[in-house]
């Protein structure tokens, strides 16, 4: 699939842009703070709804708009073309006075919800700090596979809206419970009735949570060993493993807080529970917890305290990691992700790569560049032409972005 | 300095307080009150100051009533082994309005909703239980609440009050509206709508 069409009016420094682009590589110069990522982050926005940068969506919307127009927004669009058919996006962004701001998504020009359109165009962001998903916390690789997994599986998508509606609810009741209970003994009858319908929502949609992250988890490990192992010239192993708040395979243990340790996680990893499997083990672990959680006001287990670990060489690279295999590692999972959504949808997504080559030898850059020729379309910031190859440049469209405007170039050839 | 005398100021302010009425709707409705005969603007006085003088909760049901007990738990025509529980006075309406229900009513007053801080002690759910023991006895409660996600939760925190009781807990079927299009369905009614599917008689 590709975007043939961007338009962007008000968006972060574009006052108004309408951009044709072809099938292929893009290549995106610029100096610093011209626009080139916030192009990616729009085309980003178009394919998830959300921003992959901006703490809020108010950032969002051009700010000389805000402070000049009486009716501020920001809008993008985006035609795509998949499977031969053509189709179109659009947002708009309605910043409202109390700070808050309204989307409104359509789709060929028809409202949508957030759920409808998220998948449409599917697309994998490279960015230099995807290095945080190895070293970061483990929110930010439950953001990454929640944000995959919902362009690829709507069901996913549905279940994690309702999932956090009812933990919220959930950690509501727990709270008040245990602000007004005594805490010596467990829950009485009452405070079980009243748990029970939150408890029954949260194992279901979160049991489905688990079993497709565990799915996606084995398909991005397999994928990314293969990745891995290009990368590092055949010398490491990779391996990607998934690490539920609770193994839905066995009983709880005494001390639940304990977090399972490698060795532990290997065997149900790799076998395939359904759903309701694991929605009864997650109700028992529930019910083990159910003191603590009383008492702490929050829910204690569930997908919403996952996390997965990067494993090269038997050595967890979020922990041991050096920073090139951690880099590696990033990259890994990123390619990974695209031959995930090509396994899962038949067409190669989108690929956005925001001044990764940088931080990349020229071997890796090499890959990269081959990479991005075998996708139907991948668009790629740089600050230098000169980080690609005259051959790969010949066959890229060059666009220059300068304070907001982009103009198509063509390039002497030395 | 103000620049509108203090009565038309003060009644744009509560009218601007109700729901749905912003400041300019608001000021549209007081310069229309001041134009209009004075009757009409008497009676719309009435009218509020007996929303609050006459409306009580009826003490069995806790519908909003004229008279307390309610017209329909005096009703002698009503069948009273049916209690059907709904969330608001207004669900009550919708239901007289179907006309192929005779039994009794229980309104909650809300849903259980722990975010704003509202659980069953906030509702008129302990209300419901000495109700159970009249005679002649209840054989069945409709619980009558919304189908999202508060009104199930209150939903299944009633039908476990009741149970061990000699009761019938019932809850409203749910699927395609009457009249509707399969094609314009949402795929999770579609979907209860398929698995609460029924024998053509």
């Amino acid at each position: 699939m590709h975007l043939t069409r961007l338009s962007l009016i008000n968006f972060r420094n574009y006052a108004r842009l309408t951009l044709a682009l072809p099938p292929g590589p893009i290549l995106l110069r610029g100096d610093n703070a011209q626009g080139k990522t916030n192009l990616l982050e729009a085309i980003y926005f178009l394919a998830t709804t959300r921003s992959s940068f901006a703490r809020a969506e108010r950032q969002l919307v051009n700010w000389q708009t805000m402070e000049r127009d009486p009716l501020p927004f920001a809008r993008l669009e985006g035609h795509v073309r998949r499977n031969s058919n053509t189709f179109q996006i659009d947002i708009t962004l309605l910043p409202s006075e109390k700070g808050t701001i309204r989307k409104e998504m359509r789709l060929n020009g028809v409202k949508k919800r957030a759920l409808d359109v998220v998948g449409q165009l599917n697309a994998v962001l490279f960015l230099p700090e995807d290095i945080e998903l190895v070293t970061g916390s483990p929110s930010a690789r439950r953001r990454y596979l929640d944000v995959t997994l919902c362009q690829i599986d709507p069901t996913y998508c549905r279940a994690l809206t309702q999932y956090n509606k009812v933990l919220s609810q959930r950690n509501a009741l727990l709270k008040q419970l245990g602000e007004r209970g005594n805490h010596e003994t467990l829950p009485g009858r009452d405070e079980e009735d009243q748990l029970l319908f939150w408890d029954e929502q949260l194992t279901e949609q979160g049991a489905l949570l688990i079993v497709r992250r565990q799915k996606a988890i084995a398909d991005l490990d397999r994928l990314g060993r293969a990745r891995y192992r290009l990368l590092s010239d055949q010398q490491e192993t990779f391996r990607l493993h998934y690490a539920p708040s609770f193994d839905p395979q066995r009983r709880p243990l005494l001390d639940y807080q304990r977090p399972l340790s490698l060795e532990e996680l290997l065997p149900s990893a790799q076998a395939e529970l359904t759903v309701s499997e694991v929605a009864e083990a997650f109700k028992q672990h529930l019910r083990r917890a159910r003191r603590e959680e009383i008492v702490r006001g929050v829910t204690l287990v569930g997908p919403h305290r996952d996390d997965m670990h990067f494993i090269v060489n038997g050595v967890d690279m979020t922990l041991y990691g050096s920073r090139g295999q951690q880099r590696t590692t990033a990259l890994a999972l990123k390619l990974a992700e695209v031959d995930l959504m090509i396994q899962a949808t038949g067409e190669s997504p989108l690929l956005l790569l925001d001044d990764v080559m940088s931080e990349l030898d020229a071997g890796r850059r090499a890959r990269v560049m081959t990479m991005a020729d075998g996708v139907d379309q991948a668009i790629i910031t740089t600050t230098d032409w000169s980080d690609f190859t005259d051959e790969f440049r010949a066959q890229a469209c060059l666009l220059q972005v300068t304070t907001g405007r982009v103009e198509s170039v063509t390039l002497d050839v030395k | 300095m103000q620049l509108l005398v203090e009565p038309v100021a003060r009644l744009i302010d509560e009218f601007s307080r109700l729901p749905g009425i912003g400041p300019k709707t608001a000021s549209r409705l007081v310069f229309y009150l001041l134009r209009a005969p004075e009757e009409q603007a008497q009676s719309l006085a009435d009218a509020l100051r007996d929303l609050r003088a006459r409306i009580t909760f009826c003490s069995i049901c806790f519908n909003i009533t004229e008279s307390d007990p309610c017209a329909v738990c005096t009703d002698e025509k009503r069948d009273r082994s049916v209690i059907c529980v709904v969330e608001e006075p207004l669900d009550v309406i919708a239901i007289e309005r179907t006309r192929d229900y005779h039994g009794l009513y229980h309104v909650l007053h809300g849903t259980i909703a722990p975010v704003e801080g509202i659980g069953p002690d906030e509702l008129h759910i302990a209300d419901l239980l000495p109700r159970l023991d009249a005679m002649p006895p209840v054989r069945e409660v409709i619980i009558a609440t919304n189908p999202n996600m508060e009104g199930e939760a209150t939903a299944m925190y009633i039908a476990r009050q009741l149970e061990g009781r000699d009761v019938r807990v019932t809850r409203l079927a749910r699927g395609l509206p009457v009249g509707g299009d399969l094609e314009y369905a949402d795929e999770v009614t579609l979907s209860r709508a398929l698995s609460g599917r029924q024998t053509m008689e």
